[in-house]
């Protein structure tokens, strides 16, 4: 068995293989040049054979010649017995021309096989020795073929011998360097090897002679290697040293950390955890320690856990902590809500802790409950509406959003104090919560705005039914209480206004939604009733028309598109004109003149009215100022609205732009409206003082549509009453139209005030005012609004004209 | 080579020169020179193959059934080399060399050699089967001129 196995290990070495392969080569060699040397050797043999045979016949060719010549057979003879020395020589004889002078043979058998090799037979004619061409014998010489071939053979052999012995003997050579130059180098190499431990760090040693050779090198590489090994596995046992006491540490840490920790497969598969997971997530207590779930724990939501332990395995970078709060509850039905962070090992397995966070959670849920609640009424605040919204709007498909103001509601807070207000809004939501049905909603999203959200609503006849329900209900008196009187309760009446706004119909966010029930809702105000109205996409239309003509009417100022028109004012008395109002028009480029009160109060929404009536002021003076400059000595009358005082158009500008002009005060008269007085009673009326302190007059224009009353005309100092074209227009028709104007032309008088009559447009009407007493007016009669340039002709001739009248008169 | 070449052309040259020569000095010599036979020998002509032959050793029978008996000159006189010259172009060594070949078998004999002319003359003059070689200006009657060198 142990020489079969070294026998074996043998026949795989170096030595035995490269022999096997020498051997095989030399063998083929050998065979190939055996054959060759047959040939050769042999054809070489027999060619010098016969080569020497031919030299014999003619070395003896002469004297055999003279023997035939003489016919002498002695000579003859010995010519023959000496050829016969030539062991290759079968035969042999010499013939004259008369006959054979000798012969010898050496042996009769083999002449008589011999016969057939007829290259051997030579036949060498004899010439005379004295004359060349005259034949006197012959030389008949067989070869002894047998004798040739064995020595041929034998040459041969010898000739293949020395070649295989050449051929082992570099075999053998070839062997001995193999062992001595390789094979042994290498087994001393690999006996060292086996002598060196794995761990030890010794160095093989070069074997004698081999510092320079390959083996030299492969020593010093194997070196390097064992070096780099054992470095490695240093590095390896320290890690390993390392990794013992991380374990050793960690494994405390995640027995007797309040933290639950555990560690689970994508499945959910729990691979381990400790106490506090058990004793947080109220794990059922099992025998079974394998094979635990984290879905035998009674989560709320598990398929959210396991989703999030997949997302987190399928996420491909690592340390990607996932993280979310899950909510379990325990056999007894408490909750409690944990936090569980996940981080992915990169086994496929991810480690997890879990917290409770129960009261965090609680505190958020109600944090976040009070961030979207009206915490007077309960209902949710705007912000709440919208949640509520994007809830809903999700999941119906038609709704309608109804939003209730409540007018004068203002004015109960801040005549009754807050304390009302808020108990009247409990009220308010107390009786909107009897018309809303469980799947409606209810928001207050300001101090006496409510939202309602009707679920499923879309048809006007059902909405309408419900509107009309809770119109009757919030209109209805509300009787509360006050603290300081028990037994006296308010009545306090309010009443709603309602615009509503269908979903999708009306737009599809809240926001659209809130707008259009708001256009809805003004258009409800507008009306001044109590009421509920649709919003009307003509709403939404003529909205963005006055958005455009915002835009449009910023550009007119600086385009130079407003400008001013004048209407003369003429003394009826006197015939003569006294003055002119000065009338804004806007030149729009595509729609034409636009009268003032359609953008007068745009200018005034938008903010655009201060701008317009320094304007208006200063090219009523460019007017004035030209036109005194000619000879026309007239006023101005300059309209001032509401919004323009007092700042709007200070004193103190009105003062700086007549002296920018030159003008006295009498050039420019301002006009007012009751509106402007009673906007704010004493701003007006000090702005009014300081208007007339300069020296300015002070005309009331529209007199009679208003309120009228006369304690303005007491309060405020003023100059003139303009009235109303409305009065003057029926003046021959209406009788107490005619009474009322002789009445506030003879008040006027008693109170020191001129009178301007408006909208004077026959010679009936200026007859009946003339006859009245009214002294000025202003209409088509005379002359409709015309431009400045066309303001002094027309004077002059108006003034001809009624003066020529007057003399008439 | 080539220098051999020339010499031997030279050697040539040189025995064409004394080959054209010499009739002046040898042509009496030449056209002198006579086989003869004994007059009464019955020998009437001998060709020049038939004289080799006798002097050489091959064959000495005669047509007339009678061996011929060659006498030679000894190899002091000129007349001898003359002679084997003109019979077999080949000078007096080679003849003694073919010769020294033949004598130990003992068959063959050289021919027997006489010192001079007179010698021949005598020889020939009483032997019907000798023949010998003189100037023809010796030739007297007791001899016949059985082969000559007819210009050729």
């Amino acid at each position: 068995m142990m020489d079969f196995e070294v026998l074996k290990r043998w026949r795989h070495s170096l030595v035995a293989r490269s022999i096997f392969v020498v051997f095989l080569v030399v063998m083929l060699i050998a065979g190939i040049s055996s054959i060759i040397v047959n040939n050769t050797v042999g054809q070489r043999e027999s060619d010098q054979a016969e080569k020497t045979l031919n030299e014999l016949v003619e070395v003896v060719a002469n004297t055999a010649s003279i023997a035939s010549f003489a016919h002498d057979e002695q000579l003859a003879s010995e010519v023959v017995q000496g050829m016969m020395q030539n062991s290759d020589v079968l035969r042999v004889s010499i013939s004259s021309t008369e006959g054979i002078l000798a012969s010898a043979e050496r042996d009769s058998a083999k002449l008589m096989e011999g016969g057939k090799n007829s290259s051997g037979h030579i036949i060498y004619p004899l010439d005379s020795p004295f004359h060349l061409n005259e034949h006197v014998g012959t030389i008949t010489l067989d070869a002894d073929w047998d004798n040739i071939e064995s020595r041929v053979k034998k040459i041969t052999q010898q000739t293949l011998v020395i070649q295989i012995a050449q051929m082992a003997l570099v075999v053998a050579i070839t062997a001995a360097i193999m062992f001595i130059f390789i094979v042994r180098p290498i087994k001393a190499i690999s006996d060292r090897l086996h002598r060196l431990g794995g761990d030890s760090g010794n160095l093989l040693t070069v074997p004698r002679g081999h510092q320079q050779s390959e083996l030299g090198q492969l020593v010093g590489d194997i070196n390097a290697l064992t070096g780099r090994l054992v470095a490695t596995l240093e590095q390896e046992r320290d890690l390993q040293r390392l990794q013992i006491i991380a374990r050793r540490k960690y494994q405390n840490l995640f027995d007797h950390a309040a933290s639950g920790i555990f560690v689970a497969d994508r499945c959910g598969q729990l691979e381990s955890f400790n106490r506090a997971f058990a004793s947080l997530t109220w794990l059922p207590e099992s025998e079974c320690i394998e094979s635990r779930l984290i879905t035998e724990i009674n989560w709320r939501a598990p398929e959210q856990l396991i989703t999030m332990l997949a997302n987190s395995l399928d996420e491909i970078s690592d340390n990607y902590e996932y993280q979310d709060d899950f909510l379990l509850l325990n056999n007894r039905g408490i909750e409690r809500w944990v936090n569980i962070s996940i981080l992915p090992l990169g086994d496929g397995n991810v480690q997890g802790t879990i917290v409770d966070v129960t009261q965090r959670k609680q505190e958020e849920i109600s944090a976040k409950h009070q961030a979207i609640t009206d915490t007077l009424t309960g209902f949710s605040n705007r912000a709440g509406l919208q949640h509520s919204f994007d809830d809903i709007s999700m999941g119906t498909e038609y709704f309608a959003l109804v939003m209730i103001d409540l007018s004068g509601f203002k004015q109960i807070n801040e005549a009754l104090g807050f304390h009302i207000g808020d108990q009247l809004l409990l009220r308010v939501s107390a009786r909107l919560e009897e018309i809303l049905s469980i799947e409606d909603h209810a928001a207050r999203i300001d101090a006496d705005e409510f939202v309602l959200i009707l679920k499923g609503e879309q048809r006007r006849s059902s909405i309408n039914k419900r509107m009309d329900r809770l119109l009757e209900e919030l209109n209805q008196p509300y009787e509360i209480k006050t603290a300081d009187s028990f037994d006296k309760a308010n009545n306090i009446s309010i009443s709603a206004t309602i615009g509503i706004a269908l979903f999708p119909l009306d737009g599809n966010n809240l926001n659209e939604l809130l707008r259009s029930a708001e256009l809805a809702l003004r258009s409800s105000e507008d009306r001044s009733d109590s009421s509920y109205h649709y919003f009307d996409p003509a709403q939404q239309i003529a909205v963005e028309h006055r958005r455009m003509m915002e835009d449009d009417l910023r550009q007119a100022l600086n385009d130079h598109e407003l400008q001013l028109f004048f209407q003369p004012i003429i003394d009826i008395q006197a015939g003569k004109m006294v003055g002119a109002e000065a009338l804004l028009r806007w030149n729009h480029p595509e729609h034409g003149m636009i009268p003032p009160d359609v953008f007068i109060p745009l200018a005034e929404q938008v903010g655009l009215i201060n701008q317009i009536g320094i304007f208006v002021l200063e090219e009523a003076c460019l007017h004035a100022a030209d036109w005194r400059k000619n000879g026309v000595d007239i006023y101005i009358s300059v309209n001032v609205s509401a919004k323009q005082i007092p700042n709007g158009l200070s004193p103190e500008v009105v003062q700086r732009t007549l002296e920018e002009y030159q003008l006295s005060p009498d050039a420019i008269v301002i006009e007012i409206t009751e509106g402007l007085l009673m906007s704010n009673v004493a701003v007006a009326q000090t702005w009014i003082e300081s208007i007339r302190a300069l020296g300015l007059r002070i005309y009331l224009d529209d007199f009679g549509t208003g309120y009228s009353s006369l304690s303005y005309l007491k309060r405020f100092p003023m100059d003139t009453v303009k009235i109303d074209r409305s009065f003057i227009r029926d003046l021959y028709i209406d009788k107490s139209d005619r009474a009322l104007v002789e009445a506030i032309i003879t008040m006027a008088a008693s109170l020191g005030l001129n009178v301007v009559a408006e909208g004077v447009e026959d010679e009936q009407q200026l007859a009946i005012l003339n006859e009245i007493g009214c002294g000025y007016v202003q209409g088509y009669y005379f002359s409709r609004p015309i431009k400045g340039a066309e303001l002094a002709p027309f004077m002059l001739r108006i003034n001809d004209e009624l003066g020529n009248k007057n003399k008439m008169v | 080579m080539i220098i051999n070449k020339i010499r031997l052309l030279s050697c040539s040259t040189l025995l064409a020169i004394l080959l054209v020569c010499s009739p002046a000095l040898a042509e009496p010599a030449l056209n002198d020179l006579v086989l003869i036979a004994n007059a009464d020998s019955g020998i009437e002509h001998l060709t020049k193959r038939e004289v080799i032959n006798i002097y050489l050793g091959r064959y000495r029978r005669l047509d007339t059934g009678s061996t011929a008996e060659p006498i030679d000159l000894s190899s002091k006189t000129d007349t001898k080399a003359l002679f084997y010259r003109l019979l077999v172009d080949k000078n007096l060594a080679e003849i003694n060399a073919y010769w020294s070949r033949l004598v130990f078998s003992g068959k063959t004999r050289p021919p027997q050699q006489v010192d001079n002319v007179d010698k021949v003359l005598e020889i020939v003059g009483n032997n019907r089967n000798a023949l010998g070689y003189i100037n023809r200006a010796a030739v007297n009657s007791q001899v016949i001129i059985v082969f000559e060198w007819s210009g050729t």
